[in-house]
């Protein structure tokens, strides 16, 4: 079987945005909600009433993008979500750059604490490996039940 | 659509649910005894509330004065536990304020040097220094001076504060202040807009 170079990319960064994906999810997942919630909130961008549905199924929705992504099952969907994903937390930690908010901690990983400056840079590095993954995944990749499994 | 890729799909979307929901039935731990020093309200209440604090939060400092009015509102039905939880790591004199704080506990003077820690947190949060102004509050709150001296010199207090925060952690606190009312988690700032809420709910339990 030959490998192409796009093939080892779309590898790569399936493993690296799905491992990241699902630590993250998981480690605020088992945490208590409230405490995500709470740090939510120091982003004075979401409306109260959003806060708790928030803490509860953004980490959710982490951990299933990431498995998706690790698995290889409907991979170019997964990366788009991943896409999504990290736009919307640039989005959100620019926003809170540019008024001034001095977060102590990004709430990325739950306990965890990861200072807002590297999860900057750390979610423009993996925003670039989505978008390429969702640019290059154009038939099942290697590795992936897509391939193993293909749609009928 | 195929079959197969519809049941992985679905194994996929049930594993962190199941994963979660197994490791969210461990015990976290017990909230440890604390010394009386650092209760305060009807010892035979029927609710207790502990706060996790860290003396220089700001948040912290900002919801005292509703706890204040909580144990007025609710005099006789509800006990405040303090424990400790310095967050040095973005709070650089989180650790001495609480070391005199204790102290200041083993004279029995916990409350009044607490209030007075949150009053004046503003002046001596960014202190390279502290010890100053915490021997003031001392001086303030009628401390025997040198028994307080000898006690902010001796590392052993911070024993204290460490199994506070050890327990703190076990309960994956990572935001202060935390607030544990009956059955609810308070964190931050909710206290001020939930905690009559959560007073009630467990006065009714």
């Amino acid at each position: 079987m030959r490998i192409r170079a796009n093939d080892l990319v779309i590898l790569f960064s399936r493993l690296a945005i799905g491992s990241v994906l699902l630590y993250a999810g998981f480690m605020k997942a088992v945490g208590p909600s409230a405490e995500f919630a709470a740090v939510l909130e120091t982003y004075k961008l979401f409306p109260p009433s959003l806060l708790t549905p928030l803490a509860i199924g953004l980490p959710y929705v982490e951990m299933w993008t990431g498995l998706f992504l690790l698995a290889g099952l409907y991979s170019r969907q997964a990366a788009l979500l991943s896409t999504l994903l990290f736009a919307s937390f640039l989005t959100v930690i620019s926003a809170a750059f540019l008024r001034g908010i001095d977060l102590s901690s990004c709430g990325c990983f739950g306990s965890d604490i990861l200072s807002p400056r590297y999860t900057f840079i750390l979610d423009v590095g993996l925003l670039v490996l989505s978008l390429t993954t969702f640019r290059l995944t154009k038939l099942p990749p290697p590795l992936s039940l897509d391939r193993a499994f293909p749609k009928v | 659509m195929n079959i197969h890729r519809f049941l992985l799909a679905t194994l996929l979307f049930a594993c962190p649910l199941l994963a979660v929901y197994a490791i969210k039935q461990t015990n976290w731990g017990p909230i440890l005894a604390t010394p009386k020093s650092r209760q305060t309200g009807d010892p035979r209440a029927k609710v207790t509330i502990v706060e996790y604090s860290d003396f220089q939060c700001p948040s912290c400092a900002s919801v005292d004065p509703t706890v204040h009015k909580y144990l007025e509102l609710y005099k006789g039905k509800i006990r405040l536990i303090y424990k400790y939880y310095p967050l040095p790591r973005i709070h650089e004199n989180a650790m001495t304020s609480a070391h005199a704080a204790e102290c200041a506990a083993s004279q029995d003077h916990f409350w009044p040097y607490h209030d007075r820690l949150f009053e004046t947190q503003l002046s001596w949060a960014k202190l390279q220094d502290p010890a100053t102004s915490f021997m003031a509050i001392a001086e303030e709150v009628h401390l025997d001076i040198q028994k307080f001296q000898a006690c902010y010199a001796d590392p052993s207090p911070l024993k204290i504060i460490e199994a506070d925060s050890q327990e703190a952690q076990a309960h994956q606190i990572t935001s202060t202040p935390t607030f544990f009312i009956g059955d609810d988690r308070l964190v931050g700032s909710v206290v001020v807009t939930d905690g009559a809420r959560a007073i009630e709910k467990a006065l009714r339990q």
